[in-house]
This record gives C-alpha cells, sequence and structure tokens, in this order.
C-alpha cells in the first residue's frame, strides 16, 4: 500500500483546515469592509445633516461681505452688528418670548389630555384622542391660513398672542404625545394604592405621578419650547406685523443676497440650541426611564399608533 | 391598557374633568380654523362682499392647467423627496439599532437634534452652498472646472429635493429604527446561520417587521411635505414652484381667500386620505408581522 489510511486523513484534514483558515480570513476581509462601508455611510449621513451648517459657522468669521471662497481673514465683526441690529434683537425677543409664554400652558393641557384619555374608558375617547393627535398631523401651513382667516372673521387683530394661541394648539398636542406615551408604561394601580392607602389625590399626583412624569415633562418642555421658537409657518400667517426670529431670516433671505450677518446670527442661536439640548440628555439621561426620554419623536408615532 | 373604571357615565364625567380645557382649545383654535377654511372655500366673493355659496373657487383650480402643473409637480417632489428619505432610512434604522454598539445613543442624539436646530437657518446654510454665487459654483470656478455658474444648483426643484429630504429625514428614520429595535437579533443570527444572505434577511424579516415604522414615517413626513413653502420659496426658484407657495400667494398677496382657502382645503382632504390609508396599512402591517 503506498498509502496509509492515516495519511489519507491527515492531507484531507489539513486541506480541510487550510480551507476553514481561508474561510476565516475571508470572513474578517468581509467583516472588516462591511465595518468600513458602516462607517462610511454614516459619515455621509452625519455630513449631510451637519456639514452646510458647519460651513455656515466658519462663514461667520469671515472678514469679506460676500460669502465666498477664498477666506478673507479671521473677525468678529459680524457677530456685533448682528447683535446691534434692532431688527434681529425685536425677533429674538419675540420669538423667546412667545416659547416662555407657550411652554407652561402647552406642559398643563398636554398632561391634561394625555391623562384623561390614557387613564378612562369612555365612549368618545377614540374620537377624542384623535382630535388631540390631529394637530400633529394636519400640515402647519394649513393651520396657519385657517387661523388667519379665522382671526379676521371675529375681528381679532393680528399680535404675538394670535401666534402664541395658534402655537399652544399645534405644541400641546406633542406634550400629550409624550407624556401619554409614559403614562400607558407606568401602572395605574401604583396610584390607587396610594389613594387606598389613605393619601389625598393631591399627594398622589405629588408623590406618585409626578415623579414618574419627571423625565417625560423635562423632555416635553424642551420639545415645547423648541417647536415654538423654531415655528416658521404658523407665525408667518399669524403675526401680522410683528417679528418672529424665523419670520426675521426668511423676510431678509427673500430679498436679499446671503449675508455674514444671517451666519452670525445663526450661529449664535445654533450653539445655544446644541447647549440647551445636550444639557437637556443630561439632565434626563440621569433618571430612570431616561433612554426613553431621549428619544422623544417616538413618542409620536406611538400617539398615533394607539 | 388599562383604565381606572369600566365604561359607563363616571369614567366619562372624571375624564371631562381633564379634557374639557384641552378640548375646548382644539375646538375652539383647531376645529374652528379648519371650519372657517371649508366655509370660505365655498363663499361667493365679489367687489360688493361676499355673498351665496358656489363651487367656482374649486373650478378655477381643477380648470386651470397652471394649477394642476404646479399641483402635480408638488406630488412629484414629495414623492421623490419621500423614496430617497426611505432610501437613506431603511439601512440607517437598520444600522443604528444593531451595528453601532456605543454609538447608537449619541448617533440618535445627532438625529433628534438635527430636527431641534432652527428649520429656516437649516435651508439658509443649503443656498450658502447651492446658490449662483454660492460656494460650491465659486469653487468649481476658482478651481477652472466650470467658467460659468451652475445656474440648475440652486433655484430648482432638485434643491427643494435635497433641502427637504434633509430636513425631514429624523422624522423617518427614527421610527424606522425605533420598529427595527423591537426585532429580537436572535431572529437576524438564526436567519444568518441557516443561510439566509442578507437581501432575505432584508425581504422576509427587517422590512416586513420595520413596516409599522415605514408607514408611521409616512403619515408624519409625505403629508407635510406637500405643504412646504419656506423651502421651495427660498431655494426653488419658479421651477421649484410648489402648492404651499400658490396658497402663501393667493391668501397674503393677491388677496384671492376663495381661491385660497379651496386650495388649501383640497390639500387637508389628500392629507385626510393620505393619513387613512397609511393608517390603514400600519394597522394590516402589524397583523401580518405578528402571524409572522
Amino acid at each position: 500500500m503506498a498509502r496509509s489510511v492515516a495519511d489519507v486523513q491527515g492531507g484531507l484534514s489539513s486541506r480541510l483546515a487550510a480551507r476553514a483558515q481561508a474561510a476565516a480570513a475571508d470572513a474578517r476581509l468581509r467583516d472588516a469592509l462591511a465595518a468600513l462601508l458602516r462607517g462610511a455611510f454614516l459619515a455621509a449621513v452625519l455630513l449631510l445633516l451637519y456639514g452646510p451648517l458647519a460651513i455656515l459657522v466658519v462663514f461667520a468669521f469671515n472678514d469679506s461681505i460676500i460669502i465666498a471662497l477664498p477666506f478673507r481673514g479671521f473677525t468678529l465683526r459680524w457677530f456685533g452688528e448682528a447683535l446691534g441690529n434692532p431688527l434681529v434683537r425685536e425677533s429674538l425677543r419675540n420669538s423667546l418670548g412667545v416659547a416662555a409664554a407657550i411652554t407652561p400652558v402647552s406642559l398643563v393641557l398636554g398632561t391634561l389630555a394625555a391623562f384623561g384619555v390614557t387613564r378612562f374608558r369612555f365612549r368618545a375617547r377614540g374620537a377624542v384622542a384623535g382630535l388631540v393627535a390631529a394637530p400633529l398631523v394636519v400640515p402647519w401651513l394649513l393651520i396657519g391660513v385657517g387661523a388667519l382667516l379665522f382671526f379676521n372673521r371675529l375681528h381679532v387683530p393680528l399680535s404675538l398672542r394670535t401666534v402664541g394661541a395658534m402655537h399652544v394648539v399645534s405644541t400641546f398636542p406633542l406634550v400629550a404625545a409624550i407624556v401619554s406615551a409614559r403614562l400607558v408604561r407606568f401602572d395605574p394601580a401604583l396610584e390607587e394604592a396610594g389613594l387606598d392607602l389613605g393619601a389625598s389625590p393631591w399627594e398622589v399626583l405629588r408623590l406618585v405621578v409626578f415623579p414618574q412624569l419627571a423625565p417625560a415633562l423635562a423632555a416635553a418642555a424642551i420639545f415645547a419650547f423648541s417647536w415654538s421658537f423654531n415655528n416658521f409657518e404658523i407665525s408667518f400667517f399669524t403675526a401680522g406685523f410683528e417679528l418672529t426670529f424665523p419670520i426675521w431670516v426668511f423676510s431678509t433671505l427673500r430679498h436679499a443676497q446671503n449675508l455674514p450677518v444671517v451666519n452670525a446670527i445663526s450661529t449664535l442661536v445654533s450653539a445655544v440650541q446644541v447647549l440647551a439640548v445636550y444639557a437637556a440628555w443630561r439632565i434626563v439621561r440621569g433618571r430612570p426611564g431616561a433612554r426613553r426620554a431621549a428619544q422623544v419623536p417616538e413618542a409620536i408615532p406611538e400617539l398615533i399608533q394607539r | 391598557m388599562r383604565a381606572r373604571a369600566a365604561p359607563g357615565r363616571g369614567a366619562g364625567a372624571r375624564a371631562a374633568g381633564f379634557l374639557a380645557a384641552p378640548v375646548g382649545v382644539l375646538a375652539l383654535l383647531f376645529v374652528g380654523p379648519i371650519a372657517i377654511l371649508l366655509l370660505m372655500s365655498f363663499l361667493r366673493m365679489s367687489i360688493a362682499g361676499s355673498g351665496g355659496f358656489t363651487l367656482d373657487n374649486y373650478g378655477a383650480i381643477l380648470r386651470d392647467p397652471l394649477y394642476l402643473r404646479i399641483l402635480a409637480r408638488t406630488g412629484a417632489i414629495a414623492t421623490v423627496a419621500m423614496l430617497a428619505m426611505l432610501a437613506l432610512s431603511i439601512p440607517l434604522g437598520y444600522v443604528l439599532a444593531f451595528r453601532v454598539g456605543r454609538l447608537e445613543l449619541p448617533l440618535l442624539l445627532a438625529l433628534v437634534l438635527s430636527d431641534e436646530l432652527n428649520p429656516l437657518i437649516r435651508i439658509y446654510s443649503w443656498r450658502m452652498l447651492l446658490g449662483r454665487n454660492g460656494l460650491v459654483n465659486s469653487a468649481l470656478l476658482a478651481l477652472g472646472v466650470i467658467h460659468r455658474p451652475i445656474d440648475a444648483l440652486l433655484f430648482s426643484s432638485v434643491a427643494v429635493v435635497i433641502v427637504l429630504s434633509v430636513s425631514w429625514v429624523p422624522y423617518v428614520a427614527i421610527p424606522i429604527y425605533a420598529s427595527m429595535k423591537a426585532i429580537d437579533p436572535n431572529v437576524l443570527e438564526a436567519a444568518r446561520d441557516l443561510g439566509a444572505g442578507f437581501g432575505t434577511v432584508l425581504r422576509r424579516i427587517l422590512l416586513p417587521l420595520a413596516a409599522p415604522g415605514i408607514f408611521v414615517s409616512l403619515i408624519l413626513v409625505y403629508i407635510p411635505l406637500f405643504a412646504e413653502f419656506a423651502t421651495p420659496a427660498l431655494v426653488g426658484g419658479t421651477s421649484g414652484y410648489m402648492i404651499g407657495n400658490v396658497i402663501q400667494e393667493q391668501i397674503l398677496e393677491v388677496g384671492n381667500w376663495g381661491v385660497g382657502s379651496a386650495m388649501s382645503f383640497l390639500l387637508l382632504l389628500l392629507s385626510g386620505v393620505l393619513a387613512a390609508v397609511s393608517y390603514r396599512l400600519s394597522r394590516l402591517s402589524r397583523i401580518e408581522a405578528v402571524r409572522g
């Protein structure tokens, strides 16, 4: 016999081992390639989301009235000009004022709606839930146009008050969505136990409900504020001659070239917004259930799907 | 879901205590304006004032080829932007849910943050980049690649599609991510162990189970895309003019409230139909997913 059985087996197993090794190397290569592709894809997404904003920021510091390459040198004068511009100041003051006024109102109305819809079963419950969700689905342009005609019919002069009223309408359903997403996750039995053990309704609210809702309410407050501050469509139709920050940006750009002053004020506003969202995330993250609160837009589909 | 009381008068009365204020506000300031919109769209308007009901406003829209062309373009822009966002969000949702490890939360936060930044500032940043005197054009000119600025970059429907997609993509990606996150990773692993390629996994597991998220994103994003007007006004020019711009022009500039409100109401009707269809589909797809 030229070759023993053991030889054949040995040859076979070494060939198998070699093939397995090659396959493992192949798999490693594929994994590395896949990881590379994923990295490139994520980088491209981030570039789309933030690239243009980064360039906007760079040109806020460019010492030239024209926004074009090459870079002419570093300056802070556009920031000075932006902050000294009376229209910029007025529009920022108005936007911040409206947002600050409507946030607590939206929180109260949204929490009431969330409680009523999630904690009771009654015949019109489906219809009420639909009504509360509707302003999240109807486009803001249509809410704005409708409001303009509505206030005109009732002879209510347009002002920051009408803007605020309509911001409440478009914002408190968002609060309701966020709060009810949280409410359906915790057990009403805790509230009942509190009542059975002799706590007053107010104590149940303060000691049982509020601590569980706090992260959701914090997130809702931030979102309500920024929805109002950022809102353009509804404000545009209901502000009359008043100016909000998005309206100022729109009307400045509508009839003008790109302007470094707009870059400067946009840089400042965006920086504050980034810090606010980051701070909110840090505050909310420290609490139980924080992961959910950090993913707030999820709450919107949750309300609609229910 | 649990409820504190059985259906009946008691629950209704106690619920009313919570719901009276929010429902009252919506009845006055949400239902009111929509009702006025509907009413105005049927009113006959003349120099002598308004009087009598008419269908003229709707007729004026549906007979005018210009309006019909803008309506068709609006649908095309919204649809292309929606498809672009889905094409981006389905892989993004998958990667975020299963493939980024500790980066998951920071990346999610990046998506949420991009939505919290001011939309007008975002539109401006793209206009700065793509405009006639924008950076892309000036860079290409400086490099000698082109000799005249490319106008097509900005003031076109392409620019509108790009800016709208970037603006709305968080509202598509996050629901899709959420519904993919609910998929048990063991299912994916089992499929791969049994020899399914990525294409099969995508077709047989990921897409069917992510379908509810996809339909939610249709409600949240596809509908408002039809009613955009700030983006087309700032980067669209005449070739990116959308139905929202017509409404704004009719209401604020021409003062033709009849046609403006009829157009708004048509848009609202379209929104309602789209919402109902997507909602149905999302319900159906959930049942399908449960049945497996």
